[in-house]
């Protein structure tokens, strides 16, 4: 978002309709906010009304400029309206940007029989309510909706997100579907469509990102010579998008993508030369050091990972520190030096307890404790807290 | 999908990064960076809407 949609200028005319807010979740400084406005997914965007402090739109996951449309308009409508009010797209909306996905399941579906399918707001609230299915582990509903709504949504960039969201629910239904099959083929299907449509022009994560499904089916069916043609088309893809890229920012802003891609493909070495350049390009970043770290980890080259973790530890802030203890941890056990695990592992747990709330999180720190009093020939409970 | 949601982070060791965002680049919109008061104030005397953008650098 912040390298291809938030740099368009077309954006700029809406400069004076928001106070524009950017939240890095990871820094300290914000836990406050999300306390207050807890994140369940990456990207999130809201609108806040600032007398009520209230989110009164929320949108989850990644937006092209013509869904940001759709949003700041809906956004705007949806600040200046009584806050009691009837509407029955307003009231889902409510709910959604509450994070009370379960009741605002039904909102949705309510809201959605109201709208006309070529309304700007109809695609929005299907993709909430995908959202709110997959959120809530209702495959055989979300897998259901994404078909019966592929119809009205070909050759639109929400028949896109549609299309990969059925496919990826179809993948979570329970192997003994009847339908199983034949729901991840058409979405398959719906997929492929998707990706040869020259007029979708749709961003290379979100191409990256349906790619990436297509690759899961292809493994779900065992068809290991279909998953190794289209990791090939994935990585030429990537490929393809990073020989275009503009600036630094846009081309770093592939690499988790083209990660993605090469290990699929079975060309994670590939990966090296990507990561170094992104290294000396954004030297304060700690992304591609980690990225590194996890390459050389699964390359088994421990003592390079060590290096790369150790540059990627001087320079992570925030939870996702918590991800580098845990590479880190990895490449000690690779290494087979199950003390030097055990003591980044006490590390980690020593850094969970002190973030901040907001930050801190509950389900990560029983997790730690739970491995380090699991731990073969450790006392039950972490040592040394 | 187009989101990548909350899990904990000791879940899976050393599992493979997220779709991510990428570093800070040119904006074409005014942000005001990390400092919500300060945003919630503006909002409120200038009676106009917040809109956040919640990202993470991973």
């Amino acid at each position: 978002m912040r390298a291809y949609v938030f740099t368009d200028p077309t954006l700029t005319k809406r400069a004076g309709q928001f106070v524009w807010l950017s939240i890095d979740t990871e820094k300290a400084r914000n836990a406050p906010f999300t306390k207050k406005y807890p994140i369940r997914a990456w990207p999130s965007m809201y609108v806040i009304d600032p007398e009520s402090e209230k989110i009164v739109l929320r949108w989850v996951g990644g937006a092209t400029v013509a869904e940001l449309d759709k949003i700041f308009d809906d956004g705007r409508r949806a600040s200046s309206r009584p806050t009691a009010s009837t509407d029955s797209l307003a009231k889902a909306d409510a709910l959604f940007s509450e994070g009370k996905y379960e009741e605002s399941i039904p909102a949705y579906r309510a809201a959605l029989k109201t709208l006309p399918k070529t309304s700007p707001s109809y695609a929005r609230a299907l993709e909430s309510l995908l959202f709110d299915l997959s959120t809530e582990r209702q495959p055989v509903e979300c897998a259901s909706l994404s078909r019966s709504s592929m119809p009205s949504l070909r050759g639109t960039v929400a028949g896109a997100s549609v299309a990969q969201s059925g496919l990826d629910c179809a993948l979570k239904l329970p192997a003994e579907a009847p339908d199983r099959a034949s729901m991840i083929a058409a979405f398959e299907k719906d997929v492929r469509e998707v990706l040869a449509d020259p007029k979708l022009h749709l961003p290379a994560d979100d191409r990256s990102g349906l790619y990436g499904s297509l690759f899961d089916a292809r493994e779900d069916a065992h068809d290991k010579e279909g998953a190794e043609r289209v990791a090939r088309e994935w990585v030429a893809d990537l490929d393809a998008a990073a020989a275009a890229a503009k600036t630094p920012e846009q081309l770093t802003a592939l690499d988790p993508n083209r990660l993605n891609a090469y290990e699929a493909a079975g060309e994670l070495d590939k990966a090296i030369p990507m990561l170094e350049k992104s290294e000396k390009d954004f030297p304060d970043d700690y992304n591609p050091p980690a990225r590194l770290a996890l390459v050389y980890l699964k390359l088994k080259r421990y003592d390079d990972a060590l290096t790369a973790s150790d540059q990627a530890m001087a320079k992570v802030y925030g939870p996702r520190k918590l991800r580098v203890y845990s590479q880190r941890i990895a490449i000690y056990q690779g290494m087979g030096d199950e003390t030097a695990a055990h003591k980044t592992m006490q590390d980690a747990l020593a850094y969970a307890e002190a973030l901040p709330p907001g930050q801190r999180s509950e389900s990560t720190i029983a997790s730690l404790r739970n491995q380090l009093g699991s731990e073969p020939g450790s006392a039950a409970g972490p040592c040394g807290h | 999908m187009r989101w990548t949601l909350l899990v904990p982070l000791f879940v899976a060791a050393a599992a493979a990064p997220a779709i991510t965002t990428p570093p800070a680049s040119r904006s074409s919109l005014p942000w005001i960076e990390d400092d919500a008061p300060r945003a919630f104030a503006e909002a409120k005397s200038k009676k106009l809407p917040i809109f956040v953008e919640a990202w993470a650098p991973w």
